[in-house]
């Protein structure tokens, strides 16, 4: 790990400089006005609560991290392969778990930005109202491990399925199913199959522990349990991305 | 002192043996060439010699170290171009090798960057962005990297792609001062049998995932010699008497067979042959120096 820190330095400045790494923050930004817009236009009217309007800022938020932590994570080695700048990187005295490390943290950098972005955002909808110095305290926590689970998962698959593609597809499948609980309406949760994914499903995890916490002012007692889930979730996820690049393929 | 050494070497990929008990050594101060077809084998080598390829068997010791067990401590002393070495395209090309030297715990100032650069014939006012390169400058850029750490053996796969006559003459000129001036290793994988001839003073030829000739490049077996296809009346009888003098007898198809012949002129070869009672009847000159070795030892003989 001596020399790692160069390469978390180019992880986070080609975030910033490729011209991937700008489009999706000029996109994730489209979307966060758009819906920011629509959630105080409704706000205004009375037609939804304040402490709804930020929990489903919230949501947004945190799906758009995962959606780019995914796409981040996918084209972690797949892309680098790809285009043909892996071989390269580790024949510099660097090993492969080195490198997962190094892209695992600009992808947690990419969840800063975007974090960041969202700030104004998340003020614009609920300012007036209360719980959202905990709504961003949580959101910021929540999202960190969610970065990590997705990102780290889709890494790991990466190390060892040759494209961008094949990953990408999984990794988008898998942020399609784990992210239903936020198109699910409170009724649809409430059945088998919404109590299971809760459980189950780290995304549900985290948007529950957020809905305590925003929509119910429920304090940290009640959110450790959920934590705890979500921070297994890393762990295996950690050890995953550790065995998939262990003796990676160019 | 040798700083390669590979023995029994063997790597298989889905069933396909790419190596199978192969050798090699590269003593210090070599510049090595290192031949074979495509889908021989080479790059797998070269990788499984940086410890960026695990072998399935054998040994292998670069400098004294184990490839796959100290893969990182060897990279610090070592360094490669590979053959197909992508770039960051969005960085510049100062910044380029100030990455990979940091990489390697150096923290290369602009004058630093600037020497490599101009080391491989990249003008300081090539900086800038990396995807603006032609193919000839990312060769460039590519080798100067390669020599960011000062390495003590360096790898080359396919070194001169893409660049013209006088950019080709420029890195045989770059080689050559490094391993005279700085006692530099090199070891080079490449097709262009010039780049051999002018640079190499040892070969390995690598055919059928085993080095099926490795030695002194102006030994008996290469400027001297000859190839010829001879036609002889009657089949096989010339293939049990492989060591005739001056003639080294290969593989033949048919009444057809081929051999190099050293230190010694062609109607001499047949006259010698005729007299040991093999009759030619007719001879077709197939080339000569490092060609004919390769085309002789890789079975990529042309029919005449």
């Amino acid at each position: 790990m001596r020399y790692v820190s160069p390469l978390i330095q180019k992880e986070c400045v080609e975030d910033i400089f490729s011209s991937r790494g700008a489009v999706l923050y000029l996109v994730g930004c489209g979307i966060l006005s758009v819906f920011s817009l629509l959630l105080v236009s409704n706000t205004e009217l009375s037609l939804l609560d304040n402490a709804q309007a930020v929990y489903m800022m919230v949501g947004i938020v945190i799906g758009l991290a995962v959606l780019i932590a995914v796409i981040r994570g996918s084209d972690g080695f797949a892309g680098e392969r790809e285009r043909e700048t892996l071989e390269t990187l580790l024949t510099a005295p660097i090993d492969a778990e080195d490198a997962a490390m190094a892209k695992l943290a600009g992808i947690a950098f990419s969840w800063l930005i975007i974090f960041l972005l969202s700030v104004p955002y998340l003020w614009a909808v609920g300012s007036t109202g209360q719980n959202l110095w905990p709504a961003f305290e949580y959101l910021f926590l929540a999202g960190t491990l969610l970065v990590l689970i997705f990102g780290g998962f889709t890494l790991a698959l990466s190390a060892r399925i040759k494209t961008v593609k094949g990953v990408l597809s999984i990794g988008l499948l898998l942020f399609l199913v784990c992210g239903s609980p936020i198109v699910m309406g409170p009724s649809l949760r409430q059945s088998v199959i919404g109590r299971f994914m809760d459980v189950v499903n780290p995304f549900g995890v985290a948007l529950n522990m957020l809905d305590s916490v925003v929509v119910d002012s429920q304090g940290i007692l009640v959110q450790i349990l959920p934590l705890a889930v979500l921070l297994c979730y890393t762990g295996a996820v950690l050890l995953f991305l550790h065995l998939a690049t262990r003796r990676m393929g160019l | 002192m040798n700083v390669v050494e590979i023995e029994s070497l063997k790597k298989s990929f889905e069933g396909r043996k790419v190596l199978e008990n192969t050798f090699m050594t590269v003593q210090k101060g070599d510049i090595y060439g290192f031949l074979g077809p495509n889908g021989s084998g080479k790059t797998t080598t070269l990788r499984i010699l940086l410890g960026i390829l695990h072998p399935d068997g054998g040994r292998v010791n670069v400098m004294g170290l184990d490839p796959s067990m100290e893969g990182d401590r060897l990279r610090q002393r070592v360094n490669v171009l590979p053959e197909s070495h992508g770039f960051y395209g969005w960085m510049w090309a100062e910044d380029y090798l100030r990455f990979f030297g940091q990489l390697y715990g150096l923290n290369l100032s602009a004058a630093d960057c600037r020497m490599h650069m101009e080391q491989v014939g990249l003008d300081s006012a090539d900086h800038r962005p990396i995807r603006t390169f032609s193919r000839g400058m990312k060769q460039r850029l590519g080798m100067a990297r390669a020599l960011v750490n000062d390495p003590e053996v360096l790898f080359l796969d396919e070194p001169t792609n893409g660049l013209d006559p006088k950019g080709r003459s420029e890195i045989h000129d770059l080689l050559l001062h490094l391993n005279r001036e700085k006692g530099m290793t090199v070891v080079i994988s490449t097709h262009i049998l010039d780049d051999v001839e002018r640079l190499c003073n040892r070969i390995g030829i690598l055919y059928n995932a085993n080095i099926q000739y490795e030695g002194p490049l102006f030994g008996a077996s290469s400027r001297k010699a000859i190839r010829y296809r001879f036609r002889v009346a009657g089949e096989d009888r010339i293939l049990g008497q492989r060591n005739l003098p001056g003639i080294t007898v290969q593989e033949g198809t048919g009444n057809w067979f081929s051999c190099i012949i050293e230190d010694m002129k062609p109607e001499e070869a047949i006259k010698s042959l005729v007299q040991r009672g093999i009759p030619v009847t007719e001879a077709i000159q197939m080339g000569s120096g490092l060609e004919a070795m390769y085309l002789t030892y890789t079975g990529g003989e042309r029919r005449p």
